[in-house]
């Protein structure tokens, strides 16, 4: 029976409570990242520091989720926006949101460099294996045979390349001593706020982060619950789920 | 929602062998069902949490737990992406 409970529902500080149900769909993975992102912020008292920035994909559709100062970009654009905010005031937890599009496709650039440089910021990837906003066509991290809008006979990496790894690239190219770069999963929400906190830390610290998120977007790959957890499965085998670099004294 | 607003959804009472309460909030629950496939009572093949007579906010089924059955563990609450369920300690 639906009654009128005086009991709020449990909304950590960092997010918005005002604007009520988010403009996500129904079981997107985008609002598992955010409200995790969301606790851990409040978890380390950073809510005051932090500056949140979305990319333009499914990230943007985050412009009033936190209750964080927010800045909304052009598509690719995240990353230099949020470090361009932290170089003009030291000392901001400088967030910057985006999919695997807006990070590995047309923001690849921006991801290699802030990377190579060290840039002061956090950097969180919602990996979803497609373009979800315009529909849900083939993007980088696109699994081997998956069928997407414009792969409709599953990707053929004959033709189009195998699928980008981000954290191992990033991994690859950041100064260890002060870098934590990882890949984590929404399937286990625990650990993914377990790395969202040690991402964080490192920033405040003045370190660089790094984190994709191996993320789900039932409504394109038209997936009931169920099956949205299979295949999630399928991408942990094939993306590795695990912390690449952890700089000394971050554990 | 601001403070001293009151919020539409289902009281659940005595989850837990009586130790807590389970609240879902109608207008935020989107009917995704991702809930039911974390409930570790479910994965054991028992009908814990399953679709509710009620809707949420699209008018799709809710989800509610067999008060019976349901362990107060809180992983469907840590689960949902829309922070629909709260389970609170009694
Ligand atoms: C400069 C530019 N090019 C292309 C687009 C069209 N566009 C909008 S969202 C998007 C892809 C988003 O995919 P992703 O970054 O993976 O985010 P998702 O929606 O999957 O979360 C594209 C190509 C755009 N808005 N701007
Ligand atoms: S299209 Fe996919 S990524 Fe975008 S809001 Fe819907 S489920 Fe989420
Ligand atoms: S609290 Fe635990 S046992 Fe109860 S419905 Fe939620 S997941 Fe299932
Ligand atoms: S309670 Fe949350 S996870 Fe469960 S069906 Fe509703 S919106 Fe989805
Ligand atoms: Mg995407």
């Amino acid at each position: 029976m639906v009654e009128l409970l005086s009991l709020p529902p449990e909304i950590p500080s960092a997010q918005n409570m005002k604007v009520g149900a988010s403009k996500f769909c129904p079981g997107c993975g985008h609002g598992i990242i955010l409200k995790s992102l969301a606790y851990v912020i409040d978890e380390l008292g950073l809510q005051e520091r932090a500056v949140f920035g979305c990319d333009i994909g499914c990230s943007l559709l985050s412009w009033n989720y936190m209750n964080v100062d927010t800045v909304q970009t052009h598509h690719g654009r995240t990353t230099p926006v949020i470090y361009g905010v932290t170089r003009a005031n030291p000392g901001t937890v400088g967030i910057a949101y985006m999919g695997d599009g807006g990070g590995l496709a047309i923001g690849a650039q921006h991801l290699v460099n802030a990377s190579v440089r060290g840039e002061n910021m956090l950097i969180l990837l919602c990996n979803n294996t497609n373009y979800g906003m315009t529909g849900g066509q083939m993007s980088p991290t696109t699994m081997p045979g998956q069928i997407t809008e414009t792969t409709p006979y599953g990707r053929d990496c004959e033709t189009t390349g195998k699928p980008a790894k981000g954290a191992e690239m990033v991994a690859s190219i950041v100064d260890p001593g002060k870098s934590f770069v990882a890949r984590s999963t929404v399937s286990n929400v625990r650990k993914l706020r377990a790395t969202l906190k040690k991402a964080l830390t490192n920033v405040a610290n003045g370190g660089f982060s790094f984190v994709e998120v191996l993320s789900i977007c039932p409504l394109n790959w038209r997936t009931n619950n169920k099956d949205t957890f299979g295949r999630l499965a399928k991408m942990e085998e094939f993306f590795e789920v695990k912390d690449f670099v952890v700089p000394e004294g971050l554990n | 929602m601001s403070e001293k607003q009151q919020y539409k959804g289902i009281k659940v009472e005595g989850v837990q062998k009586g130790k807590a309460d389970w609240y879902l909030y109608t207008d935020l629950c989107k009917g995704c069902g991702l809930c039911l496939e974390k409930c570790p009572m479910n994965a054991k093949g028992e009908k814990c949490l399953s679709w509710s007579n009620e809707v949420g906010i699209y008018a799709t089924p809710a989800v509610q737990p067999d008060p019976n059955i349901c362990i107060g563990c809180g992983a469907c609450a840590l689960t949902c992406p829309d922070s629909a369920i709260r389970v609170e300690k009694k």
